[in-house]
């Protein structure tokens, strides 16, 4: 059951009705919908995975209530080594144990050992990646005294299962998460015609954007050879644009809907693609899972590292990098993905310019100065060819394709199978791009937009968005890429 | 060291290493109300702080501090 359908919205408006209505002002009852409503729907996209999800949460839950109560660092730490042991253990089992046995066979082979060690049948349970990340920053959380822990069962269990995001995030963070679950919540219209308007604006990127993309692209990635280099260039930057609206447009969709329930979900994406840098990509994008592993990861190893000076640094931005791009999944792909962006930090640490942070200023025609731009454009290439391993099924056909962009027919006219369709996608793009530049000092453009303009003109605008969302929208579901991580 | 002079040290630290000229600490100062300090600096302040006390925090110590006030209290238990 995915946001752009139409069992969801039928899930939805019964649990709105029910929220709002019987339960409203009744917290620990509107809690409870909550939660039965997060198992349903975790048990609508895969049942066999609800027993997990439970007794994951049932263990940290009891191992935060004894963390409280444990009177010594020693214990403190035990205990949140074994919160952070299950939440690992789980990832790795599920994740990437077949990774690793098949990792070791190929390894073993290589070597002229005969390996007959078999792959096992493990199926992984959905959104894993993402609650498994909220089991662990809980454990860390109170070890640090960042937070008490939870006494209602029912609270903790919703902040893990939260039916928006545990397919694939936000990342929510359990001190803004749960204390929300404790306040009284009744109907906010403005924050529910905020919710709406991102649903709205996350709906047009995912069906006007991101699946008229990805249409055009897979028919390039399902017959690379004979591509000429011009439609693989081409291809590679629509599918930076294909990421981030399909992801973007599924995270303004999950805060929309918490914001509809009166629940505020951290941000995911800060126009990424008009950063000027690496490092500044890499603070706009997927921002739940960077900051988490900033959190978890880069801090308590720039730490340990930190009388190393900028060795330490780099040696910690590697480590993590590589981290955020194994955590997309079992392939070799991923972590080179990970690797590469880590190493495109180095020469920003060296030069210094990486403890720089210089807010963009537009020119006076309010377009970005012709320097600022050209960095825009460079940090985009460089995301585009990273993003060509993580699209990739394996190492040699990422090389294979990039090899392949560096030939004569790179100054030829690109071509596509359906060229009325990339043509018309191209056009919504720079349409999206627009309004993104926009509005890009708001939460989420339109909303910084429509603030300027009077009702007429405001609800042509979201007539428009809404006519082109029909237009596109597929009778079957189309899900979103994050699903499979 | 008296509390108030610790004060005073860690204030001219913030400045140097932050570049935020005219920056007035209080015990309740947190991250997010001083632009220039995010996680990355926070570690250059760490080892400023360690260098001019002389001395070393634990990686727990720097987790749990909250505000301005804690990251005192810290180092005053280790420099008295």
């Amino acid at each position: 059951m995915i946001f752009n359908s139409v069992s969801f919205a039928g899930f939805f408006l019964v649990v709105f009705f029910l929220y709002y209505s019987p339960l409203k002002g009744n917290t620990k009852a509107q809690n409870w919908l909550l939660l039965l409503s997060s198992y349903f729907f975790y048990g609508f996209a895969d049942w066999k995975m609800v027993p997990l999800l439970l007794v994951a949460t049932t263990i940290i839950y009891f191992l935060g209530k004894a963390l409280s109560k444990s009177n010594s660092d020693k214990n403190s730490s035990i205990l949140t080594y074994l919160g952070v042991l299950t939440g690992v253990g789980l990832l790795v089992y599920f994740k990437y144990f077949n990774f690793f046995i098949d990792s070791f066979s190929s390894l073993f082979n290589a070597i002229g050992l005969h390996s007959n060690i078999g792959s096992f049948n493990i199926i992984m349970p959905l959104g894993i990646s993402f609650f498994t990340f909220k089991l662990i920053s809980y454990v860390v959380e109170i070890h640090r005294g960042k937070i008490e822990y939870c006494k209602d069962f029912v609270s903790f269990s919703t902040y893990i299962a939260f039916f928006p995001t545990i397919l694939s995030g936000p990342i929510d963070k359990p001190n803004t998460f749960i204390p929300q679950l404790q306040q009284r919540r009744t109907f906010d219209f403005a924050l529910a015609v905020d919710g709406c308007k991102q649903i709205l604006w996350g709906l047009f990127q995912k069906v006007v954007i991101a699946d008229n993309l990805a249409a055009v692209i897979n028919d390039v990635w399902g017959d690379l050879p004979g591509q000429s280099s011009s439609t693989l260039f081409l291809t590679a930057i629509l599918f930076s644009i294909q990421l981030y609206t399909d992801f973007s447009g599924y995270s303004h969709m999950a805060i929309g809907v918490g914001k509809i329930l009166g629940i505020q979900i951290t941000k995911n994406f800060n126009y990424p693609f008009f950063s000027r840098s690496i490092d500044e990509f890499w603070r706009n994008w997927h921002i739940s899972l960077t900051s988490w592993l900033t959190e978890y990861i880069f801090m308590p190893l720039n730490i340990k590292f930190r009388n190393l000076g900028k060795l330490g640094i780099i040696l910690a931005i590697i480590a993590n990098m590589v981290v955020v791009g194994v955590w997309h999944g079992p392939n070799w792909t991923f972590a080179l993905f990970g690797l590469y962006n880590g190493l495109l930090f180095i020469p920003l640490i060296i030069s210094d310019s990486f403890f720089e942070k210089k807010k963009l200023k537009p020119n006076k025609y309010g377009l970005p100065t012709l320097k600022d731009l050209s960095k825009m454009i460079g940090t985009f290439l460089l995301i585009t060819l990273g993003l060509i391993l993580f699209r990739a099924d394996d190492i040699g056909q990422a090389m294979g394709y990039i090899s392949d962009i560096f030939s004569n027919s790179l100054f030829t006219i690109p071509e596509f199978e359906e060229k009325f369709k990339a043509v018309r996608t191209v056009v919504f793009i720079v349409f999206f791009f627009a309004i993104e530049w926009k509005g890009r000092l708001g939460i989420y453009a339109i909303d910084e937009i429509v603030k300027k303009w009077n009702n007429p003109i405001r609800w042509s605008f979201y007539s428009l968005l809404i006519l082109a969302i029909g237009m596109f929208m597929a009778s079957d579901e189309s899900p979103f890429i994050y699903f499979q991580f | 060291m008296e509390r108030s002079k610790i004060f005073i040290e860690l204030t001219e630290l913030f400045i140097d290493n932050l570049d935020e000229e005219g920056l007035v600490l209080k015990d309740t100062t947190t991250a997010m109300e001083i632009d220039g300090w995010d996680s990355l600096t926070h570690i250059i302040l760490v080892v400023a702080i360690e260098k001019h006390f002389k001395i070393r925090f634990t990686s727990r110590e720097i987790h749990s501090w909250k505000n301005v006030g804690e990251m005192i209290n810290s180092i005053e238990k280790k420099v008295e």
